[in-house]
């Protein structure tokens, strides 16, 4: 169980929210030219990473509004959080 | 049709802690994201809607409860009649109005959530012990915050919870789930 400081409400209890999976994964431009394993590796693949991880969260037993965060997946350490839409303050 | 019955309807004493559902009131939901359905809201009820998290606003008979940053549920303090609650619900004239000043504008969007939400009304000193046994949030702020809105878990079940006065609050609960909470508050308040 950790903090998570959504940044419409402020900070909540983790229960409070929903993961969503790796964030900036950006959707082909032509999906009809795109082969079959190509389609999959943007629907299916992702990093899952041990160590900070880019992903998306969803407050959604608060504001139900989505949000980007900047995790360590190792410890739960929380780096940073941000709207969407927004550039991720750290590389 | 819209179900206006109350699925629970006691008052529940306890030591310094009492609580009941409330006869049904009128509730409004209301989207919209730009500056004049803001600006429009607050001509017709003459209240604005509030732009900053977890607060609210309102007058002796309206309430605007922020939800998200582009999401407010209105609620009436008016007790409604019994016997002419279909009427007054079916026939309200404020909905009415806001429905073809703002829906129909395509302002935003006005939706009647009368009978989506329960909502208990709970009184005492004890209030926050009893819901510090079944929810993740802090209330050493908000409960010292008049006007204050949160909404988090409770048992499990998501709540809307509106610190009206001190030691004052009203919780909305969905209508499917609020004789399990209402069972799980009856419990939990006997035995603080």
């Amino acid at each position: 169980m950790f903090l998570i400081n959504c940044p419409y409400c402020g900070e909540r209890d983790q229960s409070e929210f929903s993961a969503g999976g790796e964030a900036h994964i950006v959707r082909p431009k032509q999906p009809t030219e795109l082969s079959d394993d190509q389609w999959a590796e943007f629907l299916f693949m992702r990093k899952n990473i041990k160590g900070v991880q880019f992903e998306r969260w969803n407050h959604i037993h608060g504001c139900r509004k989505w949000f980007n965060m900047v995790r360590d997946t190792s410890n739960d350490k929380i780096h940073t959080v941000y709207k969407m839409g927004e550039k991720p303050p750290i590389k | 049709m819209l179900n206006y019955n109350l699925p629970i309807n006691v008052t529940k004493d306890y030591s310094e802690i009492n609580f009941s559902t409330v006869d049904p009131v009128l509730k409004i939901n209301l989207r919209g994201k730009n500056r004049e359905f803001i600006t429009k809201i607050g001509k017709i009820l003459s209240i604005i809607p509030p732009t900053d998290p977890n607060i609210s606003s309102g007058n002796e008979n309206l309430n605007i409860l922020w939800l998200s940053p582009d999401e407010w549920l209105l609620y009436s303090n008016d007790k409604i009649d019994p016997v002419n609650l279909h009427a007054y619900l079916n026939n309200d004239v404020l909905e009415e109005k806001l429905y073809n000043e703002i829906s129909l504008a395509k302002l935003g969007s006005i939706t009647n959530v009368s009978d989506h939400w329960v909502m208990i009304n709970l009184k005492g000193k004890n209030i926050f012990e009893l819901l510090t046994a079944g929810c993740p949030f802090n209330f050493n702020k908000f409960k010292n915050t008049k006007g204050a809105v949160t909404q988090t878990l409770l048992n499990h079940i998501d709540v809307i919870i509106h610190n009206k006065d001190i030691n004052d609050l009203n919780i909305f609960v969905r209508r499917s789930f609020s004789e399990h909470l209402f069972l799980w508050m009856n419990d939990t308040a006997a035995r603080i």
